[in-house]
C-alpha cells in the first residue's frame, strides 16, 4: 500500500550586501591663470569646505556614505555612493513523497533543498536591487545639493583669479562685487 | 586636367541572353542585391536559401560577375559624390573637379580580388544565418575595393538579424574601416563593453582615400538619417552600445584623419553636425525615445545619455583642429590645407554648430551649476527626466 509523507526543509543565510553608484564629471575652470595656479585656489577654496588633501593630490571630503572626490589639476569630480548591509534571509518548502513511487526521501530533500537556494537567491537578489535603489536615491539627492556648493566654489575660485590677475596687470583701484548678480568689476591702473 | 582612356576592347557578345544554371542565377542576383541593384526582401530570401555548389562556373557567369562589379562600384561611387566639383588636398594642396578630373586614372583604378567571388560562392551555397561552412577573408588581403563592397553587402543584409549576427563575427566586416563608418553599431559588438574600432590610418591614403572623397555626401546624408532616429530609440542598453560604437569609431577616424594632416576627409563630421544642430538642442532630441526610467544605476543612465551624444560630442575635436587652422601663417606648410578647413568650417557657422554641440553635451553634465544671479535651467541630476521643450 502507497503511504504519502510529507517533509518541510527550512533554509537561512545571512549574507552581506553592498551597492555603490557613481558620478564623474568636470568643473568648469576657466584658464584666468596658469593651470598650477588655478588648481591651488581650488585647493584653498575646497580645504576651506571640509575637503581634505589625499596623497595623490585630489581633494576628498566624507559625507556620511557619500564620498566626492575633486581633482584639482583636472578639475575631474567624482561622486560615489556606497551602502552595505547585513541581510538575513529565510526559505521554508514543503515537500509531499510516496514510499513506493517516485523519489526517495534523500532524493526529495535534496530537490527542495536546490529550490530553496534558488529561494533565497531570489530573495537575495531583490535585497541587492533595494539597496542598489537606496544607493542611487542617496547620490541623486545628495547631487542636488552638491551643485550650488558646486557652483560656489567654481565661482569664487574665478574671482580669486580674476583678481589676482588684475594685480598681475597693474594696481588695483577698486573691485566691486554685487552677489546677486554675481557680476565683479575690478578697476586696475596700468 | 581630365585624363580619359579608351575603353579596353571587349570579345562580341553572344546572340541573346547568356545561358547560365541555377546557381549562377542565384549568385548573379545575390550579387546585384547586394550592390542594391535586386529588391532587398528577394535578395535577403536568396541569401537564407542554400544552393548546390557546382565545381566551377561558366566564363560566361564569370564574365557577367566581372561586369556587374565593375560598372555597379563605379556607379555606387559616382553617384555617392564622386560626380561633385569638389576641392580636396593632394599633397597637402587643395584640388578640384570631379574625381575623375582630380585624381590619376591609375591611382583610382577598382580591383577586385579573389575573396570577393568565395564570398558570393559561400553566400549562395550556404544558409548564411546557420552556415556550416566557417568562410572569412583576412582584412590584410582585402584590396580597397573589396572593403568597400564588402561595407556595401554588410549594409544590404544588416536589416536581417540573424545574417548580421553572423556576418559580425567575421573579420571581413568587423575589421572593415568602411563597415565602422557607415554603420558602427551593427558592426560592433553589442556583447562587448568597450567597442574596439579598426585602425583608420591606411584609410588616408591611396585609393581609400579616394573613396572617401566620394563617399563625402553619402556619409553625410546617413549620419543625419541615424542622428535624427536617435530619438526614437527605445531601449537603453541599444543606445549604449550604439553611442559607444559610434563614439570609438568617429573618434579613432578623426584622430587618423588628423595625424594624416586630412581634416578635407572628416568633412561629413563637421556637415552632419551643421544640419543636426540647425537650432539649440537639448539632449532629448537624442535621448527623448527612451522608454521607462531606464537602468537603476544613476551612472549606467548617465553613461546611456552621454554616449547618445557621440556625434555632438566630436565637435570637440573639430574645434581645437579650427583653433590651430587659425593660427598657420602664410609661410607655413599647411597653409592651403588650413585656409580650406577654415572655409569648409565658415561655410556651415562652424563657431555657431559647435557652441550649440557644446551647450547640448554640457545640459548632461552633473553638477554644472547655474552662473549667480542666474535661474537653474537644469536640476543637475541628469538621471532624472529629460528636460522639456526640446524639439526632439
Amino acid at each position: 500500500m502507497s503511504r504519502a509523507y510529507r517533509i518541510t526543509v527550512k533554509e537561512s543565510e545571512t549574507r552581506n550586501l553592498k551597492a555603490g553608484d557613481e558620478i564623474c564629471t568636470e568643473l568648469e575652470i576657466l584658464e584666468i591663470l596658469p593651470p598650477e595656479d588655478m588648481a591651488t585656489l581650488l585647493k584653498e577654496e575646497l580645504k576651506k569646505r571640509g575637503f581634505e588633501e589625499q596623497d595623490d593630490g585630489t581633494m576628498v571630503r566624507k559625507d556620511g556614505e557619500l564620498t566626492v572626490k575633486i581633482d584639482p589639476c583636472s578639475g575631474e569630480v567624482s561622486v560615489k555612493a556606497e551602502t552595505e548591509e547585513t541581510v538575513n534571509q529565510e526559505a521554508k518548502r514543503e515537500a509531499t513523497g510516496f514510499n513506493d513511487v517516485g523519489p526517495n526521501e534523500k532524493n526529495l530533500r535534496e530537490k527542495v533543498k536546490d529550490q530553496l537556494k534558488q529561494d533565497l537567491d531570489k530573495k537575495f537578489d531583490q535585497e541587492q536591487s533595494r539597496l542598489q535603489g537606496k544607493a542611487t536615491e542617496a547620490l541623486e539627492k545628495h547631487l542636488q545639493d552638491l551643485q550650488p556648493e558646486i557652483s560656489e566654489v567654481v565661482n569664487q575660485v574665478t574671482r580669486d583669479a580674476l583678481k589676482q590677475k588684475a594685480q598681475q596687470i597693474g594696481t588695483v583701484k577698486e573691485i566691486s562685487e554685487d552677489a546677486e548678480s554675481g557680476s565683479l568689476t575690478i578697476k586696475v591702473e596700468v | 586636367m581630365t585624363r580619359t582612356v579608351p575603353p579596353p576592347t571587349q570579345p562580341p557578345e553572344p546572340d541573346g541572353p547568356r545561358q547560365v544554371s541555377k546557381f549562377e542565377y542565384n549568385l548573379l542576383r545575390i550579387l546585384k542585391f547586394l550592390v542594391g541593384h535586386f529588391p532587398a526582401d528577394q535578395g535577403l530570401q536568396l541569401v537564407r536559401t542554400a544552393t548546390t555548389k557546382p565545381e566551377c562556373i561558366s566564363v560566361g557567369a564569370v564574365d557577367l560577375v566581372k561586369d556587374v562589379l565593375s560598372k555597379a562600384l563605379v556607379l555606387f561611387l559616382t553617384r555617392a559624390g564622386g560626380w561633385r566639383n569638389d576641392k580636396y588636398l593632394r599633397n597637402n594642396t587643395p584640388a578640384s573637379g570631379r574625381v575623375w578630373g582630380r585624381i590619376p586614372l591609375d591611382e583610382r583604378t577598382l580591383e577586385f580580388s579573389r575573396p570577393v567571388l568565395d564570398f558570393l560562392f559561400w553566400l549562395t551555397a550556404e544558409k548564411v544565418h546557420e552556415t556550416k561552412q566557417a568562410w572569412d577573408a583576412a582584412p590584410k588581403a582585402l584590396t580597397p575595393t573589396d572593403e568597400l563592397f564588402f561595407a556595401l553587402a554588410f549594409d544590404a543584409m544588416r536589416s536581417d538579424p540573424d545574417v548580421l549576427a553572423m556576418l559580425r563575427r567575421k573579420d571581413t566586416f568587423s575589421r572593415n574601416p568602411f563597415c565602422w563608418l557607415t554603420a558602427p553599431q551593427d558592426v560592433a559588438d553589442p556583447e562587448a563593453t568597450k567597442p574596439q574600432a579598426p585602425d583608420f590610418t591606411p584609410m588616408f591614403g591611396g585609393l581609400r582615400a579616394v573613396l572617401l572623397e566620394c563617399l563625402q555626401t553619402h556619409l553625410t546624408h546617413r549620419w543625419i538619417r541615424s542622428e535624427r532616429d536617435k530619438g526614437q530609440l527605445g531601449d537603453w542598453k541599444r543606445m549604449r552600445h550604439q553611442g559607444n560604437a559610434e563614439f570609438v569609431a568617429l573618434r579613432d577616424f578623426l584622430k587618423a584623419a588628423e595625424a594624416a594632416r586630412r581634416a578635407d576627409l572628416a568633412r561629413f563630421v563637421l556637415r552632419t553636425n551643421a544640419a543636426v544642430l540647425q537650432s539649440d538642442l537639448t539632449p532629448v532630441f537624442w535621448t527623448g525615445g527612451l522608454q521607462g526610467s531606464g537602468p537603476q544605476r544613476l551612472a549606467d543612465r548617465l553613461e546611456t545619455q552621454r554616449a547618445a551624444l557621440a556625434f555632438p560630442r566630436q565637435m570637440e575635436t573639430l574645434e581645437v583642429w579650427q583653433e590651430r587652422a587659425r593660427y598657420v601663417g602664410y609661410f607655413d606648410d599647411d597653409y592651403q590645407a588650413s585656409q580650406m578647413w577654415k572655409a569648409d568650417w565658415e561655410a556651415v557657422n562652424g563657431d555657431r554648430v559647435a557652441a550649440r554641440a557644446r551647450a547640448a553635451v554640457e545640459m548632461l553634465e552633473p553638477l554644472r551649476g547655474p552662473i549667480a544671479g542666474q535661474p537653474a535651467t537644469g536640476t543637475g541630476t541628469p538621471g532624472g527626466e529629460n528636460p522639456e521643450g526640446s524639439s526632439g
